[in-house]
Parts: C-alpha cells; structure tokens; sequence
C-alpha cells in the first residue's frame, strides 16, 4: 500500500482534545564516547526496536556520488571475522532483522529482536560486529556495486523516477541534495573499496550519532546494552554543517519526452528546513491543500471532479537544510495540459486566498482526532522518536504538538504560503509524451 | 492514505512467509458473533494504545469476474466511496476525517475489504457509515464516469507503464487455463471501457449483503460492545439468498508453457511459476505448509538459498525471490521471479533457480536451516502483534477465501511440525517441470530519450 501521506513524513503528530493519549516520556544519556541514546520503554509486546541514525546521508558524498548509499548496502556484508552468510545466518536463526539504508540527510541502521536472553545475546552481538567491525570484503563490495550501477540504469524505467530526479537537480541545483541517493553511473563507477572504509571511518562515529531505543526492556538494560554496542566505536567528531540551499532565482519548465502513457508532472521548491518556524502553519495549510488525501484541495479537484489522476499531492519536506515543498501527479499524456493548469490553479489561489474557516477547523479536527494513531505501534514510535530527534526538535514536541496546530489561524497560513511558496520561484518537471487533447 | 487501491499478488512473492499470531498466547483470542442475517463479526482485543481498526470483508473479488466484466469488483470498490441514499460522493470520507480517523479499501482476487482505524471511541461512526453502504449504496452516472477514468489512470502507472507489472500480467493469462486468477484484479483496459454503471449494480445486488461479510474489529474496544454496535447497525440489513460460487478449477497443466514479453525496459526480468494447492483447495494440509516453507528455504531473508547461492554466491542474480500464498482461495502458482545480474540473461537465471529446485528434490535440507525458517515465522508472530491492523486482517482473509479464521492459531505449530522428509516430498510431487510457466521479459533495443529540454 503506498500513501501519499505517509512521505510527508516528519513531525506530523499532534495532541487530541477529547481522549487523553499517553505521550511517552523519551528519557536520554549520552554514552562516555559522545553519542546520544534516547529510550522509551514500552510494554505489552516482548520486542526490542533500535535505529542508529548517523548524520551521513548522501549530502556528504562529496565528489564520490552515491558513496554514503554504497557504504551503507555493503555495511553488513561482512564484518568482525563473520561473512555476509553467517552475518544473515546468526541473525535469522533468531529471527532478528538488521537493514542499514541511507537517505540525503542520514544513514540508519535498524535492528529488530525478540528480547528474551538468548536471542537478544546473539543478535546483539551480530548488530556490534556489523558496526564496529565491517570489512567490505571486496567481492560483495563488486557485486553491490553492479547491482546500484544496474539500479541506476533501470531508473529510466520509470517515468515517475526521472521525472523526480530531474526535480531535485533542478531544485538545488549545485547543492548536494540536488544527487540521486544512490549517485551517477559514472560516479559510481568510480567508488573503490577505500572509498567505503574511508567514508565509514569519518562518519560512523560517536558524535555523529543519535541511537534511539523503544521496546520491552529496562532502562539499565537499555543503558547496558547501548554501552556494549557503541564503547568500541570512536568518538571521532560531529560531521560540518553542509552548505545552505540557495533560493532560486527564476521559475522553470522542464520537460523530458518518454515513451509512456502517462505524463509525470512534479513541482517544487526549497522551502524549509526542520524546526522552522512557519512549520506548524504550513504543515496545517498544506493538510487542506494537498496533504490529507480525499480531504485536501487537489485529490477534491484532480481526482474527484475532473477523474484525472489516480494520485495527487503536495507535502512540506522539511531537511537539515532547506528541504522542498512537492506538489505532483499523474496524467494521461493528452490531459497533461489541463491537469497543470488546473494544480497550479489551486496552488496560486490558496497562496492568494488561504483555506476557509470551516476548512481549518475541519482539518485540524482531523489532526488531532487522529493523534492516537500516531503512536498505536512500537513501530510507529520509534518512527517519531527518531524524526523528532534527528530534527532536533525540543523532547517534549509530541506534548505541545496538540497546541501548536490550534493555534494556527487563517491568516498565519495565507501568510506563511504567500512568504515560502513563491510561484516565481517553482521548478516544473513533465515527463511523458507530448500530445494534444484528442 | 491513498484510497481504493488494487492488491497485486505481485506484491505478494516479495512477503515470503507470512506468518500468524501464536497459538501460545491466549491473551489474543479471538471473540466471535454470527448476526441472524449471517453478518459474521470477529473481534480481538488489543488494549496497548487506545484505537481500533474495524474492517468489512465481502466474498466478491477479481476472481468471482468473468471475460468481459474484469476489473468490475475493483470499480465497484471505488464507487462505494461516492455516496449513498443518505451520503452525497465524498460525505462518508469527509466524516471520517472529521473524526480523525485514516480509512482505504483494497480489492484482491479473492475478496474486497474496507477499513477505518481510529480513535477507539469513534467505532460506531465507522459501524454506521459502514452499514449505510452495505446496503443503500446510490450509484450515479456521473460519479462512475469520472471514477472510471480515475481506475484507468491507476492501472496505466501501474501497469502500461511499468514494463514489469505488465509483464505478471501476460504471465498470469498464460500460466492460467479456465482459472480466473488468469484476469487482472484492475481488469483488462478494454473491459473498463466497456463497463457500464447497470454491470456495476448487478454486482452490488448480487454480493453486498451481512451473509456475505466478515466485519472484524481490533484494538482497543471490548468484544461485548462491538457485538452490541453490530447488532444495532448491521441486524435490520436483509440477507440476500445466494447461488453456489462456480468452481472454476484449472485444468490440469500438461506441460511447460513459455513466452516472451518484449518492454521498453534497460533490464531483462523473468517470471516463473508452479501450479500448487492451497489451504481452501486440498485436504491435504501437510504439502501447503510444506510448500509455505519450502518457499521460506529458499527466500526467508539474507541467508535463505536465493540470497545465498545466486545473489552472493554464483551472483547470476541481481534479485531473485520466491513465493507463495497459502491463503488463496483456489490453486495458485509457486512463483519465482528476478532480475539477471548485469551481463547474465534470463535464461542463465532460469537454469540457476531449476538448479536450486532440483538441489531441493534431490537432498533433504539440513536441520540448522530448517531450525532458522521456523525461527524466523516464530518472532514474526510477534513483531505482527504489534499491528492491530495485520492481525485484522489475518481473520478477514482467512474467513473470506473459505479457510476460516480458526485456522490463524495454528499457523505457527504447523509451520514447526513440517519435517525435512516433507519439503523434499513437495518439492518433487509440485515443482515439476510439466506445471512450470515461464516469462521472460526482453528489453526492447528502443532507446530512451536522456534530453531534458526547456519547455514553455
């Protein structure tokens, strides 16, 4: 099932009103080598979820593009003595799962077990040897790498991929969001082993570490366990701050003929980065405008008056630094005309206009009547957890989230929109055939 | 959330062994109810965070179509949002909403189910919209026009222009003889732009009905009172008298069936499958979960034999998986599907994964790898506890193909009970080359396109 919804992601969490969720309480230490362990203990379910979230996205992939995105995949492919066979063995004979995936801002590290002895000791010490101790041997090494280089080239499958990528180069121009995660053909042809180990000896550090724990354990197990874990990993430092995104000077229409029966129209631009102060108005603007599926303006218009697109959105994507606003769907190529005219439409006149009283009150009972949900699994916590603190939001965000959306007005989200979403400053990307309406 | 989508059992083969609650933990029992008009309710109580998810689940899905009608069920589904006697289009989503709570639907081959998860006080605003579209649905010529083009535009992204999806596609028709698992669930373009708003009420009338439901509710709520709503919401709906399901069954296969699908795609990409019997079909239980783990062995995580001996070790594959689903409602295909590594062809994949079958005919699996199979369905009983929405939807599944509900709590001993002896026995009497069909999908010469030009 894939939501539109859920790629807003970030902080999209609020109190309710009229039924008392227990917000958990993220307690917090730092390890004697400088990470940071945030814990909340839960129970019911006899679970263990942990995410290691390294500032090392592909943002840090300097001139080797798709070098975080490799580093990760081969990450454990071999590691303290044991081959990628026994690492995969050891952990299924648990049935612990380990992934390690990296995206432009982080790579994470997830571990899920049961947290009964003897598998939390084996898979625990498969989770600290994949760490501490990867040896990228170079024959997994090779073959991840022809498998990112075949990923890479069977992009232009997909229109919708091109169309995304196309987006974001535009977007952030010489900035390094503006990079595929997983790089170039060419770039990635030009990573080397050296490249892996160097890349994971600068960042896979202490201080460039937050480590989020949820599950059915005690804080001195949690505390225990984290201290066996990351002791051994260098301190090393945090990560420089990467460069600002500029703002773009002009609008601009891209356009990419492709041999499908769809037109992918994608629009964005830099709006923001994480803790903004705009954030809380424009994340409930955009909720009516495109953020809440049936709900919002667009599917409204796109899909259930006009029957254009099967999916249509727009969503804030706040990063560490200035992450886009997006707004996209997909249309038969000869409708592709009206269907942009008719998203910017909607796009141009809630900047104008704002939404409607009823508008935001129906959303924000939306929002908050629906904040149980946010936090209804282990899953979907730990999912929160690592979103508030990655983003550097103060710990006690989930307890005045409730407040912070009811106090945005009307007038606040006219004016964060017509401030931050500045038309004269939109790329637009079409990818399709070019037709005319029969 | 997107609403109204299609389940592609595509998406299935990458979820090998879908394991189910434990029978070990009683605290998880199921609470059961049959309304006078045959509306079946299931309730399990959850009480870790204060929501529910209720669900409805109609016998009616891609595989009740017949030629000509495909993709009815799946429209019929999207029509269900677009208003009732007493709902105008778009009202029952905007209550929901409104009450903060997230609902889709997803129409299978096997069944059509609908869903809402909330706040666990507001169920009976799900119960009561619910009801109101079981029976009092107001299907209208222009909402169904403009639906029509909606389900057009979702079956073009996903399958026109996606050179694999089109191709399982061409791989179903050809795998399937008189099953109708050989239709798309979205249906075939043609049928949709046949399909007329009376076709769409014949279907309701004929399987919109309490004795053709399983409504099931997970969460925090007690099972007395979603009996108690049930009654209230569901029990003035009348039933509806039903003909027996026609049968359908799949001639046997007489020998291996093969094609190619040519797509403007950079990778080639193949498809096989076996035709096998599932849990609704045979009385024979033990070859299902022999064959369920069967598929574990051979694609259950990093160290399972695909992983390990074709994506690692001769590296012919760039990605390779197995799959099966016991919980279909009739015989479905043991299937495989992957993508050559580069420079290696599909057919070189073909003769790895053959090689990898016959390796499972002709030893039996060692006791360690057996032991990590059932290790792994064994903690995914757990982490599945910690979604109140798989767990519903493991009971209306189970329910709605035949096989019951009942049969969740046994999954993981029988699972445990399946002996090496037994996936050697399987794998010989089902993957044999006589009820094998093979797709492999050709990357046209035709390139793309790379300039990006400046448009006005």
């Amino acid at each position: 099932m894939r939501s539109n919804q859920q790629r807003l992601m970030g902080l999209v969490l609020c109190l309710v009103t009229t039924v008392s969720v227990a917000v958990p309480t993220i307690q917090h230490w730092n390890t004697k080598n400088g990470a940071t362990v945030y814990f909340v203990p839960t129970q019911g379910l006899p679970i263990l979820d942990v995410q290691l979230v390294f500032d090392a996205g592909s943002a840090r992939d300097g001139e080797k593009l798709g070098v975080a995105a490799l580093t990760a995949a081969v990450l454990n492919e071999g590691a303290g003595g044991l081959t990628a066979q026994e690492i995969a063995e050891q952990l299924e004979s648990v049935g612990a799962q380990l992934g390690v995936s990296a995206s432009r801002d982080f790579t994470s590290i997830s571990y899920r077990s049961l947290t009964d002895e003897q598998t939390l000791a084996t898979s625990w010490a498969v989770f600290k040897k994949v760490l501490n101790q990867p040896s990228f041997p170079l024959k997994e090494f090779k073959r991840v790498k022809q498998n990112t280089l075949l990923g890479i080239k069977r992009r232009e499958e997909s229109p919708g991929t091109l169309a995304q990528l196309a987006l974001y180069k535009a977007m952030f121009k010489n900035h390094p969001y503006s990079n595929a995660i997983k790089g170039e053909e060419a770039s990635v042809n030009d990573i080397h082993k050296v490249d892996l180990k160097a890349f994971y000896k600068q960042y896979y550090v202490a201080k460039n570490l937050l480590v989020v724990v949820v599950g059915g354990i005690s804080r001195e197990q949690a505390e225990q366990l984290t201290n066996e874990l990351l002791l051994a990993l260098p301190s090393g430092k945090e990560a420089e701050p990467i460069k600002p995104v500029a703002d773009l000077k002009q609008a601009e229409n891209l356009h990419q003929e492709y041999p499908s029966q769809q037109t992918h129209l994608m629009y964005g631009l830099p709006v923001l980065k994480h803790n903004d102060a705009d954030y809380f108005a424009l994340y409930v603007g955009n909720h009516i405008l495109g953020g809440s599926g049936f709900s919002s303006r667009i599917v409204k218009e796109i899909r259930e008056e006009r029957g254009l697109a099967y999916s249509a959105y727009s969503y804030f994507h706040p990063m560490v630094e200035k992450g886009p606003f997006l707004m996209g769907l997909q249309t038969r190529n000869e409708k592709a005309a009206e269907a942009s005219a008719a998203v910017k439409g909607l796009l141009t006149s809630f900047i104008e206009e704002g939404p409607t009283e009823k508008e935001l009150i129906a959303s924000k009972k939306n929002i908050s009547g629906g904040f149980a949900l946010k936090l209804d699994s282990n899953k979907k916590l730990l999912g929160n957890i690592v979103s508030i603190v990655a983003s550097g939001a103060p710990l006690d965000y989930l307890n005045t989230y409730l407040q912070r959306i009811e106090l945005v007005t009307r007038k606040q989200i006219q004016n964060a929109f017509k401030r931050r979403v500045d038309m004269n400053q939109m790329v637009m990307v079409t990818v399709g055939q070019t037709a005319t309406e029969k | 959330m997107k609403k109204r989508l299609v389940l592609f059992f595509i998406l299935n083969i990458f979820f090998v062994l879908t394991a189910f609650a434990s029978s070990e933990n009683q605290a998880t029992m199921v609470h059961q109810k049959v309304l006078k008009n045959g509306l079946k309710v299931l309730v399990k109580e959850d009480r870790r965070a204060p929501v529910m998810v209720s669900q409805v689940w109609y016998k009616v899905g891609a595989s009740y179509e017949y030629d000509g009608i495909t993709g009815l069920s799946h429209v019929l589904e999207h029509m269900m949002f677009q208003g009732t006697e007493n709902l105008a289009p778009g009202e029952f989503s905007k209550i929901i909403a409104e009450n903060g709570g997230r609902e889709n639907a997803f129409t299978g081959a096997d069944y059509t189910a609908y869903f809402q998860t909330m706040e666990a006080s507001r169920l009976d605003v799900s119960m009561r919209l619910e009801s109101e579209r079981m029976h009092r649905l107001n299907l209208q010529e222009k909402e169904f026009v403009k639906e029509l083009q909606v389900v057009m535009e979702e079956r073009r992204l996903r399958t026109e222009d996606k050179p694999q999806g089109q191709t399982y596609e061409y791989f179903k028709a050809l795998a399937y003889t008189s099953s109708p698992y050989r239709n798309p669930i979205i249906g075939w373009m043609q049928d949709l732009e046949d399909m007329k708003l009376a076709d769409l009420a014949v279907w309701y009338k004929r399987w919109y009905a309490p004795n053709n439901a399983t409504l099931v509710v997970a969460g925090d709520v007690k099972a007395a009172n979603v009996f108690k709503l049930a009654e209230q919401y569901f029990a003035d709906i009348p039933m509806v008298k039903f003909e027996a399901v026609k049968k359908r069954i799949e001639v046997p296969q007489l020998g291996i069936r093969r094609a190619i699908v040519k797509q403007k795609a950079k990778a080639p990409y193949i498809l096989m499958g076996y035709k096998v019997p599932v849990l609704n079909s045979t009385k024979n239980e033990q070859d299902v979960y022999a064959l369920e783990v069967l598929s574990g062995i051979l694609s259950s995580g990093g160290s399972s034999r695909l992983a390990s001996n074709l994506i690692r070790g001769t590296q012919v594959a760039a990605s390779v998986s197995a799959g099966y689903d016991m919980n279909a409602r009739l015989p479905t295909l043991f299937m495989f599907d992957g993508i050559p590594a580069e420079g290696k062809t599909a057919q070189e994949l073909e003769t790895a994964i053959i090689e990898q079958i016959n390796q499972l005919q002709n030893a039996v699996v060692e006791t360690k790898e057996l032991a990590r199979i059932k290790a792994q369905v064994v903690a995914s009983s757990v982490y599945e506890k910690d979604s109140n929405f798989y767990q519903a939807m493991q009971l209306g599944m189970l329910e709605t193909v035949g096989v019951g509900w009942e049969k969740e709590s046994e999954y993981v001993d029988k699972v445990k009970a399946v002996t090496a002896e037994q996936l050697q026995a399987a794998a010989k009497k089902y993957l044999i080359e006589d009820h094998l069909t093979v797709v492999h999908m050709l990357p046209q010469s035709e390139g793309v396109k790379q300039e990006v030009t400046s448009a006005q």
